[in-house]
């Protein structure tokens, strides 16, 4: 990932804390935490359970008001914000994707997208017609008026997906999103959002315990009692396809810009011809969803 | 796309005892009050169905149930006398106990002549009494006691046969039963004694002035029946209503209660769905609909099915018990209605406070 000037923030998170309780029984669950994310960007969170992530997460979804520090989304200072007035930021601005899908059961595929446009104030006939777009657009045009409980667990996250995407929100937020998805389904998932990111230009921070999301991420972020102990930016291998750490990788400079590689085999072979991995790399990339 | 109707549906078991719970706490409602309507058409029948428009009473005496009344000597000729009345009936009448089959049974004698009336507005077999210890039951009182035409029956201690069955002349307190006066004046010991004239006036007399005139007379009280029918039912109202009332507002407290539990634990099983609306940017009003319009179906279904099973309950009560008469006035039924509405406003506090309560941070919570 590239740093990108506060022009181009998404979102920018400055010396966060939250503390639940006082006196004797506080804790301090975020401690002076900053973060900038970009767009387009995919942020990981990792760390242990009780780490601290979950909090951070709900406070950059403005579900959380943080003790101290400052959290602002696109120019608006959303911490600040009263109460009433947080709905529509997330409503409008930030798209959900939870761990356990929690899509609403007695609505159908279709219903359960529609409705949070429904909710940005679309007449039922225009929400309808944009949900089943997207669903269609995300492999879903046949399971359209199937319950959730008729649905596959990598189709049901499908569904969280469109409807986290249906108000065409800024940032997307995913909780431990391929926790209860087999790995292969996880994995398709997670390349579906990042395609997502890439082509759309939405910022997604995603909360996981599962290593191969890395894979994905542009930025890995190791939260730890509350704070960020590490920092591991990743890079796709222009060769072999494979997501590696810039900090631990071979790299070469090419007209300019870093490249990094698995392996040497991989930085030798792009050196002989670069120009035939970025055209394979670039048409990759430019794949519709 | 409605999510409160579509969670409603979801699960058919909890709406049905739902919409059940509020029908029959509506159900409830409405016999207890068609009762109580019915016990008050049942208290004034006598005076509604009787000749005249003015009751003269005793002084003082303002009910024709609720009190003993004995007029004046000659108090016919006098009233007959005032101008605007054309004619005074006299009845004496009296509560007794009959003692039949080993049980007692109150009931109010009339005793009354019937060539001037005042007598069985609705005989419908055999005929008035005519001769000297002749009595006419009321049909259903009769039927109760396994009596018929040609029977005999004690009352105070002497013989009476019945020679006709009334209609319309019993209430599962008590039964009117017609003597001729002059066996009512032998029974009661009272010769040529008069409780009431029922009084009818010349077409076109003002009933003020005519009630003004007969209140002159000393020792007497001349009300209208309109207002001896109220003081009747303001009687019985005193005894009867409040413990009927009461019963009403335990069953409108019954049904609110059934209603409210069935949305809260509906509320509460889908917290976490609620959780995610809200999550998402779902405001509280969002959600007080859904509850709100949930428990608006559930009252609104419940009344209407309450007033149906109502009227078949209120059909089979009357047909198994016919002492008892259930009325079911329109504008009960436009009560029960409001009173649904009502159990579901009620009802949706506490789950709305569930709903405003969610913290929506919750949701990632495992």
């Amino acid at each position: 990932m590239t740093n990108s000037s506060s022009q181009d923030e998404t979102l920018q998170i400055a010396h966060v804390t939250k503390r639940y309780g006082s006196g004797s029984t506080e804790v301090t669950a975020v401690h002076d935490v900053s973060l900038t994310v970009s767009p387009g960007e995919i942020i990981l969170i990792m760390g242990p359970s009780g780490s601290g992530k979950t909090t951070l997460l709900s406070m950059l979804g403005a579900l959380l008001k943080p003790t101290e520090g400052a959290i602002q989304l696109n120019g608006t200072i959303i911490s600040a914000l009263a109460e009433n007035r947080l709905p529509d930021i997330r409503l409008k601005q930030f798209g959900f994707i939870f761990q356990d899908f929690n899509l609403l059961s007695a609505l159908t595929a279709l219903e359960n997208v529609a409705i949070v446009s429904e909710l940005a104030g679309f007449k039922s006939g225009e929400a309808r017609r944009k949900a089943a777009s997207l669903l269609t657009e995300l492999g879903l045009g046949e399971r359209l008026n199937f319950l959730p409980e008729k649905l596959s667990g990598g189709e049901k996250q499908r569904v969280a997906i469109a409807r986290a995407l249906i108000n065409d929100p800024a940032l997307i937020l995913a909780d431990e999103p391929t926790a209860n998805l087999d790995s292969k389904i996880g994995h398709e998932i997670m390349r579906l959002l990042r395609r997502i990111a890439k082509e759309q230009g939405r910022s997604v921070v995603i909360v996981s315990h599962d290593q191969r999301i890395k894979d994905i991420a542009d930025r890995v972020l190791w939260l730890e009692d509350g704070e960020f102990k590490e920092t591991v930016t990743m890079a796709i291998d222009p060769v072999c396809g494979m997501s590696v750490e810039r900090e631990k990788a071979v790299s070469a400079e090419w007209e300019g810009e870093i490249f990094y590689f698995c392996a040497r085999g991989c930085r030798d072979e792009f050196l002989n011809d670069p120009q035939k991995f970025l055209l394979t790399a670039s048409q990759e990339s430019s794949k519709k969803i | 796309m409605s999510l409160a109707r579509r969670n409603l549906f979801q699960d058919k078991t909890r709406l049905a005892l739902s919409i059940g719970g509020v029908a029959l706490a509506v159900m409830l409602i409405l016999i207890l009050k068609g009762f109580l309507t019915g016990m008050n058409r049942q208290i004034t029948s006598y005076i509604d169905n009787s000749p005249g428009s003015i009751i003269l009473a005793q002084e003082d005496v303002v009910n024709l149930l609720g009190a003993t009344s004995l007029l004046p000597e000659g108090i016919i000729q006098k009233a007959e006398t005032i101008r605007g009345v054309d004619e005074a009936i006299p009845i004496l009448s009296q509560f007794v106990i009959l003692d039949l089959h080993e049980k007692k049974q109150p009931a109010y004698m009339i005793g009354y002549d019937p060539k001037l009336g005042g007598g069985p507005w609705e005989l419908i077999s055999g005929s008035e009494p005519r001769s000297k210890r002749e009595i006419v039951f009321d049909r259903i009182f009769a039927d109760r006691h396994d009596l018929k035409l040609g029977d005999e029956v004690e009352v105070m201690g002497k013989d009476f046969t019945i020679v006709g069955l009334s209609s319309g002349t019993t209430s599962w307190m008590t039964s009117f039963f017609f003597v001729r006066k002059q066996d009512a004046e032998d029974l009661l010991l009272a010769p040529n004694a008069t409780s009431f004239l029922l009084l009818t006036t010349s077409d076109g007399a003002s009933l003020d002035d005519i009630l003004r005139r007969l209140n002159n007379i000393s020792g007497v009280n001349a009300l209208t029946k309109k207002d001896m029918s109220a003081n009747d039912i303001i009687l019985f109202a005193n005894i009867f209503s409040a413990p009927l009332k009461l019963m009403v507002g335990i069953a409108f407290l019954v049904g609110t209660m059934i209603v409210g539990l069935i949305i809260y634990t509906a509320t509460v099983e889908r917290q976490r769905e609620y959780g995610v609306i809200k999550a998402i940017g779902a405001k509280n009003r969002f959600l007080y609909q859904i509850v709100v319009t949930q428990a608006l179906f559930a009252s609104i279904a419940g009344s209407a099915l309450g007033i149906l099973l109502a009227n078949g309950a209120a059909q089979w009560i009357m047909s198994a018990r016919p002492q008892f008469l259930i009325v079911f006035d329109p504008v009960d039924s436009v009560q029960a209605l409001l009173a649904g509405l009502g159990m579901a406003l009620i009802a949706s506090i506490f789950p709305t406070r569930v709903m405003a309560g969610l913290a929506p941070a919750e949701v990632f919570r495992k």
